[in-house]
């Protein structure tokens, strides 16, 4: 009988892989060639044709070998969490951003909402005097970010989590950069008043979560376990 | 005898096909190609070049998983079961080749060419 082992390694590229792995992929792939092998000479075939049968299972080893890397490698130029999430999330957050940017460019004025206690800190005063500031008509807009985020997620294969993250990713942003500026002293100095922080913050993120999640929603019905384009090489 | 798909359409069942088997046991490589073929009386064949990318990426997904184990004859195999995940991501792949077939059926009469 052929060492089907050595057979296999002389004919497979590198894999790029770790070498125990890649022994394993050889053992496995001569494994088969010997169940072909052993299938075709107990039909009646001679060794010579058995072992061709085999071969022919095969008909372009560099194609296996780069289809094989492909199949097993962790990364590829595009992993799934960066395609059902950071890809979805970032365009929505781009998106909300860009109407954001176009309703002040139209002059779609933010309404001042009491109460007054955000105080900037150059001012060095107590009495705040900048108002929360609620921009309506960018609220209104962002069920279509969140949509778009869930949209682009769900269409990538991503689940309801990643739909989810997707959609909301612009709210949860906004937070996080809040919450750093806030930990810079930046918005709300330390020593200021700790309930209107977090009235703050709740403000920041709540009423854009609230609209993204309206946008979200209508994509989180359908289970997209199984990715519709999913990678058939 | 079944005429044999073509290989791009092949290709394209191999997911469903694959899981649907190991949803009934365990089986190494050689004898899922087997069963796909005798379950499909020869209409669907996968050679290994074909076969084995389609595992590893199933493996990477997670949905299934491999181990290696002596097969009846005394030979190490490596055999891939089902997990959970796979089980889970199965639903909607079967439900979608049904809503594929059907479509199909209303737009060429596939079942009854």
């Amino acid at each position: 009988m052929p060492e089907w082992k050595l057979l296999v390694r002389e004919r497979m590229e590198s894999f790029g892989l770790a070498p125990a792995e890649g022994e394993a992929i050889v053992a496995e792939l001569a494994s088969h060639l010997e169940d072909v092998y052993e299938e075709a000479c107990a039909q009646g075939l001679c060794k010579s044709d058995a072992i061709e049968r085999s071969l022919g299972q095969v008909a372009d080893w560099r194609g296996l070998s780069r289809n094989i890397q492909r199949a097993k490698c962790k990364e590829g130029m595009m992993n799934q969490r960066t395609k059902t999430l950071w890809l979805p999330g970032l365009i929505s957050l781009t998106a909300a951003m860009f109407f954001l940017m176009i309703s002040e460019l139209v002059g779609l004025q933010p309404r001042f909402l009491a109460p007054r206690f955000f105080a900037p800190m150059h001012t060095g005063t107590t009495n705040a005097n900048v108002p929360l500031v609620a921009y309506l008509p960018w609220l209104g807009l962002l069920p279509l970010c969140g949509a778009a985020g869930a949209f682009l997620s769900r269409r990538a294969g991503g689940q309801r989590l990643a739909r989810l993250g997707a959609g909301l990713f612009p709210g949860i942003a906004l937070f996080c950069l809040v919450c750093f500026l806030t930990l810079l002293g930046q918005i709300v100095p330390f020593e200021h008043d700790w309930f209107a922080l977090v009235t703050a913050l709740l403000f920041v993120s709540v009423p854009p979560g609230v609209a993204l999640l309206l946008g979200v929603i209508p994509f989180l019905k359908e289970d997209g376990s199984a990715p519709l384009a999913s990678s058939q090489s | 005898m079944t005429k044999r798909i073509r290989s791009k359409i092949a290709r394209g069942s191999a997911e469903v096909a694959i899981l649907t088997l190991l949803a009934e046991q365990p089986l190494y490589g050689f004898e899922i190609g087997k069963r796909i073929e005798e379950r499909t009386k020869g209409a669907l064949s996968f050679t290994l070049a074909s076969l084995y990318p389609m595992l590893y990426e199933l493996e990477k997904r997670g949905w299934v998983s491999g181990r290696w184990e002596a097969n009846q004859a005394g030979r190490d195999r490596r055999y891939y079961c089902l997990t959970p995940a796979g089980k889970k991501a199965l639903v909607p792949l079967r439900r979608e080749w049904k809503v594929f077939f059907r479509a199909l059926d209303r737009l060429a009469g596939v079942a009854h060419a």
